[in-house]
């Protein structure tokens, strides 16, 4: 495997067209899905709670028909700040210390019920890092714009601009796997002329050490491509009717209605269990 | 007749931060009807992009007025139209793409016009379908070869029926198949009536145009048929643009050829004109061996410097968007030879010229580089790098410094040497031909597509290998800047330089290679001398490319009698092989 593959480990914003089940279900009712999902995810207290989030989000996954060794390796890349922020809660949480107690460090108490939230932060992120890539895996551009477009649709009667901001969301998504691609060349060309990258992996500083100079050449050749994109954009005619319309005709069947009752359900489920 | 773009005395300067202006576009008055084929052509920086983008009021004049069927381009309604009638295809297709499935990139024009969805659905079935595209309409745009792209692009504006369509040097990044291909489609949509305007730095892609406009420093300088403008090669180069290649080379041959006509632009024409003569004294052909200037053997030495064997890559390997990318791949170059690759975009050529400096490793296969091994995970990429550059394709692109003399001095930096850091830089633009006072200090972007071309060369020259890797090392410059190129390469393989380049330019490498590898799908079709890699014409044509044009009218003439060796493949070489004929003719 070749360090450089950086496409390797940008999940999130590709979009896998399997013709799946997942796939053909209103595009509202996807994002809704995936939006109370994301929510009890967030803010559920319990570890039951989030075993049956991670089992939902696989199952789906499956149901979806994407690899899970695939999306299992999008989580590779958050890894390294998970762990930092999973450290950082071992010393630094709120929670009063519970438990028995393993050992003091300059004043801090660790103890059960420090690891123990350490974990919980560290199974809630990996799973919301899952169900996101999910939700990329089986959205496409244009079915976010309509779906969310039309979930937005009373932002928009207050006046907010509802249609630019789904627009902005799907540039973004759109730009991930770009983003890899530039950090990909720039890297290899920084590398063709002495950047060190031979260690494979290497300690977290090393890998640090090597990326802090990719990134404003990055910004540069980004932000000449969003140029690009925008004159793009602006050449087809973007913004020159005031209702944007769609190829995507919106249109509920039943089983899209269990869809949402069931993920109320789990949702619900998720945030209550003890 | 009413004209469909109409110019009226438009003039155009950016300003930069400081309020210093730079005009682009002088006092430019032009009309082109409905219905016209027009190229552009000038050198870098002559103001043909700018004007582009003056006829679909993505830019505005500063003063003047831009008309496009009747409708002002500063009226925002008059926009509104104008974007749906007249049409842009950029040059880096990849960066215009907006959307994750090809469905929905088709669809975003039609959208964006407010149109019902099952008229959207029609056309973009209907525009996918013609392009090509509809079988592959799930693969991910950002996995898609670049005129797979290029024809995604087109079909995102073709979905909107337009009246015009301008193609701003949309061939630059195609290897010939896509480039034949996007001619193609400019001149079925010419004969569909829609007016078709478009950029181009190749002579001979606007010779098939009805109407060329020239550019020179903001202005249109000259304005007529191909064959007026055309006729004046001396004018052409003080405008830094050259002869399309069968008029160069008709008028190379007509000393030999007096019978050639005098007003050849295109290969037809030139193969026309070359059928009318036949040999005039059959009686008395000239033995295979009577022509001179034959590629002489890399250096001498036949020991190779860099073995390629069984190579085999996958890209994404693991994953569901895994696709190989070499397969089963061996090659060998000796010192001081030029190595040429040629195959379509996509054929492994990038791929294999990672692995020669050890950017990527076998994954099965071995690649040895001089002393290196590099299935050997304890060789370092940094020791290679030195040994081996390696000027990716499109190297502006991956600058990472401000200044032309930072950028020179990234290689040096991480090895420090004896010399000093100005000396190393000094001498590395001296081989590229850049004077060190003048650039060094310079702004990467305030650069010409040319000077920058040669700051990336220098960027890798600077850490003085011994073989140099080039991968599409003439893709987008305009004529002069092209011919400067070829002519530095050529100094560095007089100075023994080794090379490994690919090319879509057919001509570039009959100029610079010894001997090449044809790749097709990863792997390699043919390899062997220019002579016979160039001589084997199915073959090159089942792999998308063709011939160059020296070897194809070598082949017409031989059809007419003259005895001609098999080694001609430049134009030099053909005009030598014709004088031989004649002298020995000349000989009772």
């Amino acid at each position: 495997m070749s360090q450089f593959e950086f496409l390797r480990s940008v999940n999130i914003g590709q979009y896998l067209p399997t013709a799946s089940p997942v796939h053909r279900l209103d595009p509202r009712v996807r994002l809704v899905s995936y939006f109370l999902l994301v929510m009890a995810l967030t803010f559920t207290r319990s570890p039951w709670g989030l075993l049956v989030g991670v089992l939902l989000v696989l199952a789906t996954l499956r149901l979806a028909l994407i690899s899970l060794r695939f999306a299992l390796r999008g989580l590779l890349a958050p890894l390294p700040f998970l762990l930092i922020l999973a450290l950082l809660q071992v010393f630094f949480n709120g929670r009063p210390d519970s438990g028995p107690v393993f050992f003091t460090i300059v004043g801090l108490v660790v103890g059960l019920s420090d690891i123990g939230v350490a974990l919980m932060l560290l199974a809630r992120f990996s799973t919301l890092v899952l169900a996101l890539s999910l939700a990329s895996y089986t959205l496409s551009t244009g079915e976010l714009t309509v779906g969310l477009g039309y979930l937005l649709r009373p932002l928009a009667r207050i006046g907010l601009p509802a249609h630019d901001f789904v627009m902005m969301l799907q540039v973004s998504l759109r730009f991930l796997p770009l983003l890899a691609q530039t950090a990909e060349r720039i890297a290899k060309s920084q590398a063709a002329r002495g950047a060190d990258w031979d260690a494979h992996g290497g300690n977290l500083l090393a890998r640090v050490r090597r990326i802090i100079p990719l990134i404003v050449p990055m910004f540069l050749v980004s932000l000449r491509r969003a140029e690009t994109m925008a004159l793009a954009m602006d050449a087809r005619g973007y913004g020159s009717v005031e209702q944007r319309s769609s190829r995507i005709v919106l249109k509920t069947t039943p089983r899209d209605w269990v869809v949402v009752v069931f993920t109320i359900v789990i949702a619900v489920g998720i945030v209550i269990l003890p | 007749m009413s004209s469909l773009i109409d110019l009226d005395a438009v003039s155009f300067a950016y300003r930069d931060p400081q309020g210093k202006t730079y005009p682009v576009l002088q006092d430019i008055s032009l009309k082109i009807a409905e219905g016209e084929l027009v190229a552009i052509v000038g050198a870098n920086g002559s103001g043909k992009t700018t004007l582009i983008r003056h006829l679909n009021g993505l830019l505005l004049p500063d003063q003047g007025r831009v008309l496009i069927a009747g409708q002002d381009t500063r009226s925002a309604d008059g926009r509104r139209a104008i974007h749906q009638q007249v049409g842009m295809v950029f040059q880096h297709p990849e960066d215009q793409i907006i959307s994750s499935t090809l469905e929905d990139e088709v669809a975003f024009g039609p959208e964006n016009l407010g149109l019902a969805p099952a008229e959207i659905q029609g056309r973009v079935e209907e525009t996918l379908r013609s392009m090509g595209l509809w079988e592959i309409r799930l693969r991910p745009p950002h996995l898609l070869s670049a005129g797979q792209t290029q024809r995604l692009a087109l079909a995102g504006v073709l979905a909107m029926r337009p009246r015009c369509i301008i193609f701003d040097e949309a061939t630059t990044m195609l290897d010939p198949a896509g480039r034949r291909m996007a001619l193609d489609w400019m001149l079925r949509l010419h004969r569909q009536g829609i007016t078709i305007l478009f950029v181009t730095h190749h002579m001979e892609e606007a010779a098939l145009a009805e109407r060329v406009l020239v550019f020179e420093r903001g202005r249109v300088v000259l304005d007529g048929s191909p064959r007026q403008v055309f006729a004046d090669p001396a004018r052409l180069a003080a405008l830094g643009l050259e002869l399309p290649p069968a008029a160069a080379l008709a008028a190379r041959l007509r000393h030999y050829l007096p019978g050639l006509p005098d007003d050849i632009l295109t290969p037809e024409e030139l193969k026309a004109g070359m059928d009318n003569i036949s040999r005039l004294h059959e009686q008395v052909g000239g033995p295979q061996t009577a022509a001179p200037n034959i590629n002489p053997p890399g250096a001498g030495d036949h020991s190779s410097l860099i073995t390629v064997s069984h190579l085999s890559h996958t890209y994404l390997a693991n994953t569901p968007l895994a696709h190989p990318s070499l397969n089963d791949v061996s090659l060998s170059v000796a010192a001081g030879a030029s190595h040429g690759l040629l195959g379509r975009t996509g054929s492994g050529k990038s791929t294999l010229l990672q692995h020669l400096n050890g950017l990527l490793r076998p994954q099965s296969g071995s690649v040895q580089v001089g002393p290196f091994d590099l299935s050997d995970p304890s060789v370092l990429t940094r020791s290679v790098i030195q040994m081996v550059g390696l000027v990716f394709q499109d190297p502006e692109m991956q600058f990472f410094e401000q200044y032309v003399g930072d950028e020179i001095a990234y290689g040096p930096r991480q090895f420090p040497g004896p010399d000093s850091l100005a000396d190393r830089v000094r001498s590395a633009m001296e081989l590229v031909g850049l004077d060190f006072d003048d650039f060094k200090d310079r702004l990467l972007f305030t650069l010409s597509g040319g000077e920058r071309r040669k700051v990336a060369l220098a960027s890798v020259l600077s850490l003085q290998p011994g073989v140099l890797l080039l991968d599409e090392p003439t893709a987008g410059l305009d004529p002069h800047s092209h011919a400067e190129i070829l002519a530095r390469l050529k100094g560095l393989q007089a100075k023994g330089m080794t090379l490994v380049l690919s090319s879509h330019r057919m001509e570039d490498l009959a100029e610079l290679a010894q001997n090449l590898t044809l790749f097709d799908d990863g792997r390699v079709l043919a390899g062997g001398s220019l002579a016979e890699v160039f001589g084997g014409k199915a073959l090159l044509e089942g792999a998308g490319l063709e011939q160059p044009l020296a070897v194809q009218a070598s082949g017409w003439l031989r059809a007419q009698g003259w005895l001609l060796p098999a080694a001609v493949v430049t134009p030099e070489q053909l005009a030598a092989a014709l004088a031989a004929a004649r002298d020995a003719e000349s000989v009772p």
